[in-house]
């Protein structure tokens, strides 16, 4: 593979990381507006 | 001081002891009573950059204050596990996050999605309305005791609710005034 093989190569996996890693970041912070159940 | 806040900018702000300044959570699920028009608690997150949820909640009665950029907490003690904590708070119902869902009159008219809750912080953490995205577009808000029924898919309301909603949060606390006195309630 030459260098511009390997340059996109690079930037695919840094690309695919950064995704994953705001992914899995968001998932575990996660959050949101919860109603209570009617108690009558 | 009375503030008014929504809920997604009480999501994420860390919870901070008065006795210490010390940053022991971070805000992760608003719980409110659509019933009782109140916020009951939050769940929390830990602290740190890719930290989780917390098996600790923080029921509304040991919220000391909720400001802008903090909620406030007497001392670490105040966080309770969920066998100290009400049900209610401890084992929230996550299928009914109201974020999303569908506003709806009685009447089957679509008002808009639920974009938010709006709260009065700083006292006793009242719950004054929602934030819709409106059907025709744009945002709007409507007053709390606008809804007849609330799931975690739809917020349906009486038909008068059309009449009252309004495009912006001053406009929001005189149309709650007026919509309890339309709806009779005290």
């Amino acid at each position: 593979m030459d260098t511009i093989g390997w340059l996109i190569l690079v930037v695919i996996v840094v690309v695919v990381a950064a995704v994953a890693f705001v992914v899995i970041r968001r998932r575990r912070r996660g959050g949101g507006v919860i109603a209570t159940k009617d108690k009558g | 001081m009375r503030l008014l806040m929504t809920a997604s900018q009480i999501r994420g702000l860390p919870v901070v002891t008065v006795q210490g300044g010390e940053d022991v959570a971070e805000v992760r699920d608003v719980i409110y009573s659509p019933e009782a028009g109140r916020l009951v608690g939050v769940t929390l997150n830990k602290r740190g950059f890719l930290a989780g949820r917390s098996r600790e909640v923080l029921p509304a009665e040991a919220i000391h204050a909720v400001g802008q950029h903090a909620v406030m907490v007497l001392d670490e003690s105040s966080l309770a596990a969920p066998e100290d904590a009400p049900d209610d708070v401890a084992h929230p119902a996550m299928e009914r996050n109201v974020l999303g869902d569908d506003v709806l009159t009685e009447g089957g008219a679509s008002l808009g999605k639920v974009a938010d809750l709006v709260l009065l912080v700083g006292s006793s953490g009242e719950v004054v309305g929602y934030q819709i995205d409106k059907a025709g577009g744009g945002r709007g808000y409507i007053p709390l005791p606008a809804q007849l029924s609330v799931s975690g898919v739809a917020l349906v309301v009486p038909n008068i609710t059309e009449e009252f909603v309004q495009d912006d949060l001053v406009g929001l606390g005189a149309a709650v005034d007026e919509f309890r006195a339309r709806l009779g309630l005290p």
